[in-house]
């Protein structure tokens, strides 16, 4: 029965049309995430070349000024991208993988990004957790919205009700058909994704996995619980399309909307403000005082003893300090913001399973905000630990040439903040419950009627 | 094994009701037709014994079980041939016969499918071909197979012969007599005043939702159970 209710399936033509189809486009999201983690490993590699024979060079350059040397050195570090990233792109395509940054302030380097097509930046990536998130519902919509309703409509229905031994199951039996054939397809491109990609079978995948296969059932769900409803196909095809548009572009777009509005951030110009304002203003400051304050944060330079120099770069550096010094609250608060941002983007999307679904495919694939603030995070402390480094150095004028500079690697930051599969799959495993159980019990009343 | 006591069915209240407390009772062998115009009351007599209506009192039994308490255990018992059999348009006959036999739990051989196919009269060139280039008639004989299939101990009939050829409905009254034989319960909703006398043990005649008569059919000549019709309708 199985076997015959799957070729009536399959025969329809507009079925296969929508596999080829979300094949295609599936396979062409492979490659947009392909394309991505190659341009992020040339840059890299440009970036680690870059450093390797910039740096012995720029050495040979300035050998007789630490302080005009380090004006100019560039220091990078790596966001790791995994192969899963470029399943799933989000934030990265706006924030750089990459963040160089000179020993000077801090807070004017954070926010330098990467230059990308702002064109590419309006349409988004077309990359594997679109065609899951978006279209992956379009055609479960297409392939069950008129399971019942299209046998009332065509007739064969009365015949298939007196026939049947069970009716709900049998009813069950065409959803976990049409099931079948969408986790193979979905299956199909993860495999694929796999050889093209490198994806190490690891934890991250797994999960990754276990959410897009609850994501298509949590839609599935959906469909049987508006197949109880006993309605026409047009009503039907019409209420999905409706959740469809509310699940993926209206609450999303609303939820925006209220986080931009509940946590604005004019810190982030505040900041750029104070430090700008905090370092251009010590040109004109008594020299001194802009030093005891340099030595009140870092009272252990105060015994180095300073050598002659063509240029103060101790005060120069005092100086660039002093801008980061004094902007450090509006930027603790705009870390703060963001942080609640993020905090409550993901508080609210537990209770929307499609973003949900998106922000947890991102933290998985370690592409969403949560990474970013991280790797921020974890650029500052890299800057921090450069800056104790050479200041002693600068102060002294140490002999260039005795730095070993090409010892100096580019940094690499893994991000390992743990990720718990029971708030992953916790939240969608609900809904998957609740609706197919509104869905199965709207059909034991409801399943015989006409 | 089929029972109807005071069922009836009112779509919209306050109108007339559409079936008005019928009483009757198809014994095992019985072939109850039923006669009377259109919206007399007939299809919805046997969409209340199929479940898919709800009565608004009274019981629709088969085999002494409310069809209304039991939905799913009566159609165990029941067979049924809609006016216009709707069917798979992708899958040949024999896929459409086996796919609703499998439904009712039977696994025919290739052989039983076709063997089927051809008592219910369809040609042995079309057991093959897609539903979708059947003719009406066509697919009325696979329902016939289909109903044949399952053995089922009711048997409701819904205009089953609307469609047909004079020669495949002589044959189909064939199928009815020998299934009646063989102990099935048959109750048929027909226009075929004919028919009903050739083939029904006994005949109702409705109208406006009331059993406005039930005759014996053997104690009648087609031209008088003709001429009691049109005097009741």
């Amino acid at each position: 029965m199985i076997r015959l209710a799957f070729i009536q399936f399959i025969r329809s033509g507009g079925i296969r049309i929508g596999l080829v189809f979300l094949l295609a486009i599936g396979v062409t999201s492979l490659f947009v995430g392909k394309q991505f983690a190659q341009r992020q490993q040339q840059g890299i590699a440009d970036v680690i070349q870059f450093q390797q024979t910039d740096f012995p060079r720029q050495a040979a350059q300035h050998r007789d000024d630490m302080g005009l040397l380090l004006y100019y050195l560039k220091f990078s570090v790596i966001n790791e991208a995994r192969p899963l990233t470029a399943l799933a792109i989000g934030q990265r395509d706006v924030n750089g993988s990459v963040q160089s940054v000179t020993i000077r302030g801090l807070e004017g380097q954070k926010y330098d990004a990467d230059l990308t097509n702002p064109a590419n930046l309006l349409l988004g990536n077309v990359d594997f957790s679109f065609v899951l998130v978006y279209l992956f519902p379009l055609l479960i919509i297409a392939f069950t919205y008129s399971i019942i309703s299209n046998e009332k409509e065509n007739g064969t229905w009365s015949i298939v009700a007196v026939q049947s031994r069970h009716l709900l199951g049998f009813v069950g039996g065409l959803f976990l058909l049409r099931l079948a054939v969408v986790m193979a397809m979905l299956l199909l491109l993860i495999a694929l994704a796999i050889a093209l990609l490198d994806i190490p079978l690891d934890g991250s995948l797994r999960l990754f996995l276990g959410t897009s296969v609850g994501y298509i059932l949590l839609w599935f769900s959906i469909c049987f619980w508006v197949a109880s409803l006993q309605r026409r196909s047009s009503t039907n095809a019409i209420l999905l399309l409706g959740i469809w548009l509310g699940l993926l572009i209206v609450l999303p777009a609303g939820v925006n909307n209220y986080i931009t509005v509940r946590y604005p951030v004019p810190e982030a110009q505040a900041t750029t403000l104070a430090q700008r304002k905090g370092y251009h203003e010590k040109w004109d400051t008594d020299k001194t005082e802009t030093v005891e304050k340099f030595y009140a944060h870092y009272p252990q330079f105060r015994q180095v003893p300073t050598a002659q120099m063509p240029t103060d770069w101790r005060w120069y550096y005092a100086m660039q300090q002093l801008g980061d010094d004094e902007s450090a609250g509006q930027a603790r608060e705009l870390r703060q913001k963001l942080e609640q941002r993020e905090r409550a983007s993901r508080t609210i999307a537990q209770f929307i399973p499609s973003l949900h679904t998106q922000l947890q495919l991102g933290e998985l694939a370690r592409s969403g905000l949560g990474n970013q603030l991280r790797f921020m995070d974890y650029t500052g402390q890299f800057h921090e630990k450069m800056r104790l480094y050479f200041y002693p150095k600068i102060f002294t004028n140490a002999p260039v040439l005795t730095e070993k500079w090409t010892a100096f690697q580019v940094d690499t930051f893994t991000d390992e903040a743990p990720i718990h599969p029971l708030s992953t799959l916790g939240p969608l495993m609900l809904f998957i419950a609740l609706v197919a159980g509104l869905g199965w019990f709207r059909f034991r009343q409801t399943i015989y009627h006409l | 094994m089929l029972q109807a006591i005071n069922l009836t069915k009112q779509y919209v209240p306050g109108q007339p009701p559409s079936l008005d407390t019928l009483n009757l009772s198809v014994q095992p062998g019985e072939i109850y037709c039923l006669l009377g115009q259109n919206g007399a009351g007939k299809t919805t007599t046997i969409n209340l014994f199929l479940g898919f209506l709800q009565p608004t009192s009274g019981q629709a039994l088969i085999n002494r079980l409310n069809v209304a308490d039991h939905p799913q255990e009566t159609k165990k018992f029941l067979a049924y041939l809609p006016e216009t059999v709707m069917l798979y348009s992708n899958l040949t006959g024999t896929e459409n016969l086996d796919f609703f036999s499998q439904l009712a739990g039977f696994r025919h051989t290739s052989d039983e499918l076709h063997s089927l196919l051809s008592r219910a009269g369809l040609q042995t060139d079309a057991h093959n071909r897609r539903v979708g280039t059947y003719s009406k008639g066509m697919r009325q004989k696979v329902g016939i197979a289909i109903a044949l299939a399952k053995q089922a101990k009711a048997l409701l009939l819904d205009e089953p012969t609307s469609g047909l050829d004079p020669k495949a409905s002589n044959e189909f009254s064939d199928i009815l007599m020998g299934l009646a034989q063989g102990g099935t319960a048959i109750l048929m909703a027909t226009h075929d005043i004919f028919r009903a006398r050739e083939v029904g043990t006994r005949i109702g005649i409705m109208r406006a939702g009331h059993l406005v008569e039930s005759l014996e059919a053997r104690d009648l000549t087609a031209n008088e159970l003709e001429a009691i019709y049109l005097q009741t309708v």
